[in-house]
């Protein structure tokens, strides 16, 4: 079975030029972005996970810039010829976040690789949707890309790239070949650091959005807000706003449904934060929709999660850096604004919490198309280049 | 003291509702006026003292914010005994802290009395646990201890020290014992007894009478087995019968304890007996109110035990209420499922 879909996804493959992949993989996107885009329906239909309004955001905005020159200018400046290419990557999705795994599945394809992706068990649709999509869009890449559950083809891969726990990536290393590629993506989660030269209620709006896309769900959803708290109050005044923020994209952007465990589990948030000394929650009656958690100076909370959050006061700039630090290696995304003069540390902070990207507050959810994740370039990662010597040893 | 005069009646005293109501309002308010982190989260719930007119009103307090702050309803001065949960010590681990041990050895000893020897007397104990000199923050241990005091023959013995486990050395002394044994231990270290028993093809036969308790699961210490597995491999490896063989549900943060009432009835059950003076609640965790009779929810338990904590514990257990008792069916999955962020375990140092 898996050397029968080997074959045909590398055949359907062989048969593009990479303008053809480029073209074909525009088209799709383009079709994603469209106003009245039949997947988008179709994707708020299914998905199960997030409301409609928080899909049709997502993927709109997180579409925006992945263009076919975003395209052909990734694959100008990552694949130098000569190089080669896996013929067949399998790419283990994980997570729910739509265009997370339409990005897993694109960049392999655009290499010139065929992909196998084996969808996550909690979001079976977002795959299957890009892979439809890309079928309509041009039936030799559709060809080449299917979505499935056969394992076996991760022996047989001539690369892989997995995503999820580190525990699942790990097991999952262990069945790869060491002959073979292998790029693993395994826990993070993202900081949103708010500086002293920004108003409090402009960074609210803005980290607002970032956590109420996918609903904190993802990797790239803050799991902790840092506030500058000079002059002190500051971070207490930024939590009053960002609970007004979220109470009013309750509505504007719901939050999807949550499992039973899930719901139990943000209670115990809750009461966790609330025993504590010095701790204060903003949340709505009788709903568990969202919680901004008042940290006092120098705690050490849980990371949030599904919108609640917490706020914690920084006593000065470098404590950005000393909280990021703790997260090391587990940190992704380090949105920021309002640090001014102190920029440095945020560069400062992200590299020492093992992070590789920052970005302005509001658009942690917005990753490029090109983002190096984990600090790995999206197509150099699989891709084995080829140096060519001159006859005195320097590369031609 | 009410709560102590109604532990003293035995387990078997009557379950008088109003009695309960009576005494669980007023060490609610007690411990509202005197815990200064059960009165925080009450305060965050918007629920004061006299806005609670019923016991299922009571603010459960979930057991991981027992990881998280002294919920005690006296100063660290006063305080004789921390019982804290497992785990590593790079982990939090949640604690009930004690400023007496009055109550809660009353509360052990009656429902061990009445679960456990079942109207037999003195035995002798093999425990597969370490003593509460080896394990002196471990609720387990402390019981145990306790139990072999009250109602165990001199020649009971631990097997397990800070040297590591002596299972060799349990399973000679129970090939040797010719009157009845009590065997209890943790259900990781019964797999490790069976290992040995079937890795060596020794099958006991322990004298009528004997009987096994088992507690605490696996927790990873172990491979796990089912209920029906592991008990089935007792009767076999021990030689007592499945009516004989007994799981207690406890936890760190309670001061009484659930049995099966198998050794009394002779009859074997999957049903926890819920001791008078505790009452246990299944809700649904979306809205937290109770669940119909027989679906499953998690299990919220009310203990008047636990008179210097939080009367109202909130498990992550999922479990059922049954006519006379409820049944443990699981735990909540964990955090990660549908998300790919971090465990919740990292967490952001301070400066």
């Amino acid at each position: 079975m898996s050397e029968e879909i080997r074959r045909r996804l590398q055949d359907a493959q062989a048969r593009l030029t990479p303008e053809q992949i480029i073209a074909a993989l525009d088209l799709a996107l383009t079709t994603w972005r469209a106003p009245d885009s039949l997947y988008r329906d179709k994707l708020a239909r299914d998905h199960g996970v997030f409301s409609r309004e928080v899909l049709e955001t997502g993927t709109i905005e997180g579409l925006r810039d992945w263009t076919g020159e975003a395209l052909r200018a990734l694959r100008a400046s990552e694949m130098r010829e000569p190089c080669w290419a896996p013929r067949l990557t399998t790419v283990w999705l994980a997570g729910t976040i739509p265009t997370a795994a339409f990005h897993a599945m694109m960049i392999p394809l655009l290499a010139g690789s065929a992909v196998y992706a084996k969808a996550p068990s909690h979001d079976p649709t977002s795959p299957r949707l890009f892979a439809e999509s890309l079928r309509a869009a041009d039936p030799d890449l559709g060809a080449a890309l299917v979505v499935g559950n056969d394992e076996e083809l991760l022996e047989t891969a001539d690369a892989v790239v997995a995503h999820g726990s580190d525990e699942t990536v790990a097991a999952i290393r262990a069945r790869v070949p060491p002959s073979r590629v292998f790029v693993g993506h395994g826990h993070k989660l993202s900081v949103a650091a708010v500086g002293p030269d920004v108003p409090v209620e402009e960074a609210a709006a803005a980290v607002g959005l970032d956590i109420a896309l996918y609903d904190g769900r993802g990797c790239l959803s803050p799991a902790y807000l840092l506030v500058s708290d000079d002059p002190r109050g500051r971070a207490d005044a930024f939590a009053v706003a960002l609970s007004k923020v979220l109470q009013s994209l309750a509505s504007e952007l719901p939050r999807g449904p949550l499992s039973a465990d899930e719901e139990a589990m943000v209670r115990e948030m809750r009461a966790r934060a609330a025993v504590r000394n010095g701790v204060r929650l903003e949340m709505p009656p009788g709903s568990t929709c969202w919680t901004v958690i008042r940290e006092p100076l120098g705690s050490t909370p849980r990371p949030g999660w599904l919108r609640s959050v917490p706020v914690i006061p920084l006593s000065d700039a470098t404590e950005l850096t000393h909280r990021c630090a703790a997260l090391a290696p587990h940190l992704s995304c380090l949105g920021h604004a309002g640090w001014g003069a102190q920029r440095a540390e945020v560069t400062r902070a992200v590299r020492e919490g093992g992070g590789s990207r920052t970005c302005p507050l509001g658009r942690m959810q917005y990753p490029p198309i090109n983002w190096n994740q984990d600090g790995l370039s999206p197509l150099g990662s699989i891709l084995r280049v080829i140096d060519e010597e001159g006859s005195a040893g320097r590369r031609a | 003291m009410q709560v102590l005069a109604w532990i003293g009646e035995g387990a078997g005293s009557v379950r008088d509702d109003i009695r309960f109501e009576a005494l669980a309002l007023e060490t609610f308010r007690f411990q509202y006026a005197r815990n200064p982190a059960y009165r925080r989260l009450c305060q965050a719930l918007g629920v004061r003292p006299d806005s609670v007119q019923r016991w299922q009103d009571i603010p459960s307090v979930p057991t991981g914010a027992f990881k998280e702050a002294r919920l005690a309803t006296f100063p660290e001065e006063e305080e004789i005994r921390t019982f804290r949960t497992s785990g590593s010590t790079s982990q939090r681990r949640g604690a009930l802290h004690l400023d007496t041990l009055e109550v809660y050895e009353a509360s052990l000893l009656a429902s061990f009395d009445a679960y456990v020897c079942a109207g037999w007397g003195r035995m002798r104990f093999a425990v597969l646990a370490p003593s509460e000199t080896d394990a002196p923050d471990s609720s387990l241990s402390y019981m145990f201890s306790t139990a072999c005091r009250e109602f165990g023959t001199p020649d009971s013995r631990f097997y397990a020290t800070r040297d590591g486990w002596h299972l060799e050395q349990a399973i000679a002394d129970l090939q040797e014992a010719k009157q009845p044994v009590a065997v209890l231990g943790t259900a990781f270290a019964f797999v490790h007894l069976l290992d040995i028993l079937a890795g060596r093809g020794i099958r006991l036969a322990l004298a009528d009478g004997s009987r096994v308790m088992e507690t605490g699961g696996f927790k990873g210490r172990s491979r796990e087995l089912t209920r029906e597995v592991l008990h089935s491999g007792l009767s076999i490896g021990l030689g007592v019968p499945h009516a004989s063989i007994i799981n207690q549900y406890g936890m760190c943060e309670l001061g009484s304890q659930f049995y099966e009432p198998s050794l009394a009835n002779g009859i074997p059950t999957r049903t926890k007996k819920v001791p008078p003076w505790v009452r246990t609640r299944v809700v649904d965790p979306a809205t937290m109110t109770d669940v119909a009779s027989g679906e499953t929810g998690i299990l919220l338990h009310y203990d008047l035990a636990n008179t210097g904590s939080v009367i109202a514990v909130q498990t992550s257990d999922i479990g059922r209420s049954l006519e006379d008792g409820f049944e443990v069916m699981g735990r909540l999955q964990g955090a990660e499922a549908r998300g790919c962020s971090i465990a919740a375990d990292i967490l952001l140092g301070g400066p």
